[in-house]
């Protein structure tokens, strides 16, 4: 339920169903030096970052890719994971703290993990059911689990009250019948090594939900609310030792046990996050190996892209893959409900300025079909109805097209008509030193059509505001990925009036009903290929109803120093195994 | 601080009298800094007035983009930055919009901002000196025990907490949106923390002014208050006011620039040296002569300016060494 | 004299009442709701109840500054239960975008801030001074004439422009003073370190205020030197330096120390710039990057808290100059 830019958030791939994954999705990452040499154990990782802090730090609330990535592999363990290894094989499940992968039964509404023996939090507790049963729990304490992934809300059988939440709140407020409920749909057997969920639907691959923290265990008597969020308890080989604005320091962890975990590999005798970096520093850093055993958590500044990736000399220092975000900006349906009006705008965005302007094919990605990413393999068709394959395509805009267009709606719907050529269409984007160059270029391209758009720069919190539909705009920048291989993650959170993340406020739209009957029937369908055949669909339909303006499927650089072995792009996460790397001597 | 009446009296003589504006116009006309600064600060000041006539003569446009011969990085694949007879000062990165015009058309936002706030704050600085040097006792001492408070406030420091709040709140009147809103506040707010200054230096004016005989004369004549200080006492705080009106314009500027540079100021679109500065400064490991160009044309603005107060007030006031 | 240092003491105080809760008041009276700010993405309405009615912003705003005050005092619990937020005292608010007290957010980043201060006042005053009294001394000779190009530049060059270029060329392109991985070391522990993460800021900021200085500096020492007594002691013929340090200097001091202790007193909070732009996690950028985010009880709590400084400052050069000067006793 997140976003882009919010949440930098990076998602998962391949599906549990799909063992059929694109030879594609990784054809552009280089697995660099990854088998060179011997891992060595000891050393440093120092990983440079230019924010202060990370997001969020509490396993129940930490959403975006590379935090997962980067606290999975070192301090939180789950149910199951990621298998952190190079290629495709990276997206497959492999048990963590479960001794499987989640058996489901009752036709996937009830799914049972079994517990390994031995695991223990950093303080020598044992982790027990009652642990995850309580880590689980939190997210319905929605006012202070805020920003992590909410399935659990909507999928756990517990009763709904009048207004549709959860007669359950959450571990800090309740009510006796609210924790009777929980209780029943997510139990501990008589020895405390087996958790049970039962869930309100069949979701056949309820357990991709168990590689993120919100099912993990926390000790009830520590659970500080808000407090957990700035030094949880550790599960897996590192704990925190500090955590400041300056840094964020992970030592090894003595109750983690090598013999306990399946796939984890501590290298490093520390891992060290070094917050409040100027971003410029940060590549030189880099770009003049001053620290050979760091790496550049952020990715490098547009400006220095070329410098990194024209030079052999650091040809195996970095890495240039696609990342899952499909971008779009979503039309507010319900301020543009003349389709033609938002076809026009589409078709009279200057996709190639833009995507040049952030890097081009090279680094920024391709242009969007819709809103399934190509790294969605199972679910992803070009729709042919926008982006390439679609014969009225243009990538500088097919203005022709936008024209006639809107000649049509100056009869068909004067009043947008009226709206987009003379008032002028309002855009939401977040506050960026580079809407310097993009609002100027985009003026310039819808003028083309004779369309006037305007923003409406937010300086902070800019979900919190677009999607209150009192106060979104015409259009709102936005991009999304799925959380796991198969995009019911991502047409119904788009598109549904139910979804997490309905930012085109499309319910409004003639269309909608039957769209929605079929989302919901997709939901349904267990068998995968029939599934994926439906999703192509509505990616189609929700195209061709032009409820998003899709934009660009994204791409990410990584870069690090000469003194890091064993980096690898890890699929799923689409960020580096950082729990592989290890420190050369 | 007294010298245009002094002068006057001291030039009385068999000699043609002159007025104590023509003695400082000889003075500063004597002064070749001052003189040229001024040329240059009247011609940057024109030139930014008729942006639009200057860009059509050098036939360059703020808003043409030049996608066309930008690399991969943004940066314009042309020798020198692009710097040619069509663009006399190169292409911006990212855009490659003409940095000439960006340049005098936002001076335009950030000459406004400057010149409205020193405005404003002359006006209500004026209004509060003259009240207080001329009432004196217990007005004067509230009066400048305000203006002390305001003086000692970290100015800078409260216009960016407040920013957020405050354009919201302009917003939210009515009055204006969007950057009209941005530009409303930083006045208001630079000349909320500026006035104290020139009130300051209005009230120990008319406070020695106020001994003078002429003015003592027209109260013995019974003239109203309203006719003293307006008749008597305005027109004789005009010299100090001109140099510090010449040494906060710049202030000013730069001011402008730095909220702007912060992004609390102007958003884009609108285009502002702040603006072209937070551009530039992204851009500045590849492509420096942005950076160079763009900071530097503050700077000079800036100096000349500064140079221009400085020999105003040698001009006006020859007892202050400077 | 006590009786004067006890009422100046009193109007400081009711300055940093009126001061706080003219402040509190503007970033109460907001137009939108400021416990919507409090949620990310999933807010419902029963959510925003809940953080306004935890947070107090559901209570009339003298009560709500009431809370405020008392919690400088007795701290403050945010929530109740488990998942209460508690801010011992002295507690100025509860930071719902960092999850941490900001009394501890303002405990990292004051010493940065004081550092970064202290550290430039040091060189201002000492090029300042400097200066100005060689530029008097040497009146209309090279160093004059020197001195007053560098208090042009001085003042027309902005910070941040100042600071940019330093950080660019000096530290990343030619590498002179390399930026370093570690953040803030403090200078008992490692001095060395600690001079090469704040000497670029130090220069930076150290630039604007020198100018401003050597310029009054110059001008005051000619001022006095034109004093009677001076000449007296010219006279006299106590000897020029004599007259210069002891007799001069010392006079012109009083007014420099006063100048310099608000000055000093500004940059506690005036320093954003160049903060940002050294990416040093002091006080300024704190409440830069709050604004940003519209993290108010942040923003409230520094801006209070600079203002406090400059009060209290102003109240400690009163008092020296009532100790140095008994004329100054009204």
């Amino acid at each position: 339920m997140s976003s882009i830019s919010a949440l930098r958030r990076v998602v998962v791939v391949t599906a549990a169903s799909s063992l059929v994954i694109s030879a594609a999705l990784v054809a552009g990452s280089q697995v660099a030096n990854a088998a060179s040499s011997t891992p060595r154990t000891g050393g440093t990782l120092v990983l440079l970052e230019h924010e202060p802090r990370l997001d969020h730090l509490d396993p129940s609330r930490i959403y975006t890719g590379r935090d997962l990535a980067f606290m999975n592999s070192f301090h939180t363990r789950t149910l199951v994971a990621y298998n952190p290894v190079p290629g495709e094989a990276g997206a497959n499940l492999v048990p963590d703290l479960a001794t499987n992968t989640g058996i489901p039964s009752n036709s996937a509404k009830t799914w049972k993990f079994t517990l390994r023996p031995g695991t223990k939090f950093e303080d020598g507790t044992t982790i027990t059911c009652e642990h995850i049963q309580y880590g689980a729990s939190r997210v319905f304490a929605t006012d202070v689990i805020t920003d992590g992934p909410a399935y659990l809300l909507s999928w756990l059988d517990i009763p709904k009250d009048a207004d549709g939440n959860s007669i359950y709140t959450g571990p800090y407020k309740n009510t006796p019948a609210g924790v009777a409920a929980y209780k029943k749909a997510v139990s501990c057997s008589k020895d405390n090594r087996t958790i049970t969920f039962n869930l309100n639907k069949s979701v056949a691959d309820f357990n991709y939900l168990g590689t993120y923290g919100t099912i993990s265990p926390i000790q009830a008597k520590l659970d500080k609310g808000d407090a957990y969020d700035l030094l949880p308890q550790a599960t897996g080989p590192y704990k925190i030792a500090h955590n400041n604005k300056t840094e964020l320091l992970l030592v090894r962890n003595k109750y983690w046990s090598k013999s306990t975990d399946g796939f984890r590999t501590p290298y490093p005798d520390q891992v060290v996050i070094k917050f409040g970096l100027d971003e410029e520093v940060q590549d030189q850093i880099i770009l003049g190996d001053s620290q050979p055993n760091a790496i550049n958590f952020d990715g490098p500044l547009p400006t220095n892209k070329d410098k990194f990736f024209n030079d052999d000399a650091l040809k195996n220092r970095r890495m240039n893959n696609s990342d899952p975000y499909a971008n779009y900006n979503a039309f507010n349906v319900k301020k543009m409900p003349c389709l033609e009006v938002r076809a026009a705008v589409y078709y009279a965005r200057n996709a190639k300025a833009l995507l040049d302007y952030a890097g081009g094919p090279t680094y920024a990605g391709s242009y969007a079909t819709g809103v399934i990413s190509p790294l969605v393999a199972t679910d992803y068709e070009p729709t042919k109805v926008v982006g390439p394959g679609s014969p009225d395509f243009m990538p500088e805009g097919n203005i022709p097209k936008a024209k006639a267009l809107l000649e049509i709606a100056k009869t068909k719907c004067p009043a947008d008509y009226k709206k987009a050529t003379e008032t002028g269409l309002v855009i939401d984007a977040r506050q960026s030193s580079t809407l310097n160059d993009t609002i100027p270029i985009n003026q310039a391209a819808y003028a083309r059509a004779g369309i006037k758009v305007s923003y409406n720069i937010i300086n902070s919190g800019y979900y919190s505001t677009v999607m209150n539909p009192a106060k979104q705009s015409d259009m709102t920048g936005s991009g999304w990925g799925a959380d796991w291989a198969n995009a019911s993650t991502v047409i119904p959170e788009l598109f549904a009036s139910f979804g997490g993340f309905n930012l085109s406020q499309n319910d409004a739209d003639p269309a909608y009903k039957a769209f929605e009957d079929k989302i919901n029937v997709a939901m349904k369908t267990t068998d995968r290929k029939k599934q994926a055949a439906m999703w192509k669909a509505l990616d189609k339909e929700a195209a061709k109803n032009f409820w998003v303006q899709p934009t660009v499927f994204g791409k990410a650089q990584e870069v690090w120093g000469s003194g890091l072995g064993g980096v690898f792009f890890w699929v799923p996460q689409g960020n580096p195994a950082y729990g592989k790397i290890w420190v050369k001597k | 601080m007294t010298t245009t009446v002094e002068t006057s009296r001291e030039n009385d003589g068999s000699i043609q009298g002159r007025s104590p504006r023509q003695i400082a116009w000889m003075r500063f006309k004597r002064n070749k800094v001052g003189m040229t600064a001024a040329a240059v600060s009247i011609a940057l000041l024109s030139l930014s007035l008729f942006a639009p006539i200057v860009c059509k003569l050098l036939g360059i446009d703020p808003d043409t983009l030049n996608l066309e011969v930008l690399n991969t990085s943004g940066i314009p694949d042309l020798p020198n930055g692009g710097i040619s007879l069509e663009h006399p000062l190169g292409l911006i990165p990212g855009t490659g919009r003409d940095l000439l015009a960006q340049l005098l058309y936002g001076s335009r936002i950030s000459f406004m901002v400057a010149i409205l706030t020193t405005f404003t704050s002359l006006t209500i600085g004026l209004f509060v000196g003259i009240i207080g040097g001329y009432f004196r006792g217990r007005v004067d001492s509230t009066l400048g025990r305000f203006t002390d408070f305001l003086l000692a406030f970290p100015s800078f420091f409260m216009i960016v907490a407040l920013s957020e709040p405050m354009v919201k709140r302009i917003e939210s009147t009515g009055i204006a949106q969007g950057n009209s809103a941005r530009i409303l506040f930083l006045v208001f707010f630079l000349s909320f923390f500026g006035w104290p200054g020139f009130s300051r230096l209005i009230r120990s004016q008319v406070l020695s002014l106020r001994e003078r005989d002429f003015v003592t004369a027209a109260e013995a004549m019974g003239a109203r208050r309203s006719r003293v200080i307006l008749k008597e006492l305005l027109p004789n705080v005009w010299a100090p006011v001109i140099v510090v009106v010449s040494l906060s314009l710049p202030g000013y500027l730069a001011a402008e620039a730095v909220f702007s540079f912060l992004g609390l100021g102007v958003q884009p679109p609108a285009s502002t040296w702040g603006i072209l500065l937070s551009n530039a400064s992204r851009y500045v490991t590849v492509m420096p002569s942005f950076f160079l160009i763009t900071a530097g044309s503050l700077v000079i603005v800036v100096l000349a300016f500064n140079l221009v107060g400085d020999a105003l007030r040698d001009a006006l006031d020859p007892r202050a060494d400077r | 004299m006590y009786r004067f240092i006890g009422r100046r003491m009193f109007f400081a105080a009711i300055t940093i009442l009126i001061v706080s809760a003219v402040v509190f008041a503007i970033f109460s009276y907001l137009p939108f709701d400021p416990a919507s700010l409090t949620c990310g993405q999933r807010c419902t309405p029963q959510i925003i109840e809940g953080n306004r009615i935890k947070l107090g912003f559901d209570k009339p705003i003298y009560e709500q500054y009431w809370l405020f005050l008392s919690g400088i005092f007795a701290g403050r619990t945010y929530g109740s239960g488990q998942a209460a937020f508690s801010c011992p005292a002295p507690s100025f608010g509860y930071s719902f975008n960092e999850n941490a007290c900001v009394t501890d957010m303002i405990k990292e980043a004051m010493p940065i801030t004081i550092n970064l201060a202290v550290g430039a006042l040091i060189i201002w005053l000492v090029m300042g001074v400097g200066l100005g009294v060689l530029a008097a001394k040497f009146k209309n000779r090279w160093p004059d004439t020197s001195s007053s190009v560098f208090v042009l530049l001085g003042t027309s060059l902005p910070t941040f422009v100042t600071g940019l270029a330093l950080l660019i060329w000096v530290s990343i392109k030619w590498k002179i003073i390399p930026m370093s991985l570690d953040g803030y070391v403090s200078a008992l522990d490692n001095p060395g370190r600690w001079f090469m993460y704040f000497i670029l800021p130090w220069i930076t900021l150290a630039i604007a205020y020198a100018a401003l200085y050597t310029r009054f500096t110059r001008a005051a020492v000619l001022d006095t030197l034109g004093e009677d007594y001076i000449r007296t002691a010219r006279a006299k013929g106590v000897k020029e330096r004599t007259v210069l340090f002891k007799h001069t200097l010392r006079a012109v001091l009083a007014p420099i120390i006063t100048m310099a202790g608000l000055d000093f007193a500004g940059l506690i909070g005036g320093a954003i710039i160049t903060e940002t732009i050294f990416n040093l996690p002091g006080l300024g950028r704190l409440t830069l990057r709050s604004t940003y985010e519209f993290d108010l009880p942040v923003v409230l709590a520094t801006t209070i808290l600079a203002a406090v400084v400059v009060i209290v400052m102003n109240l400690i050069v009163d008092m020296l100059y009532a100790v140095l000067d008994p004329r100054v006793r009204i």
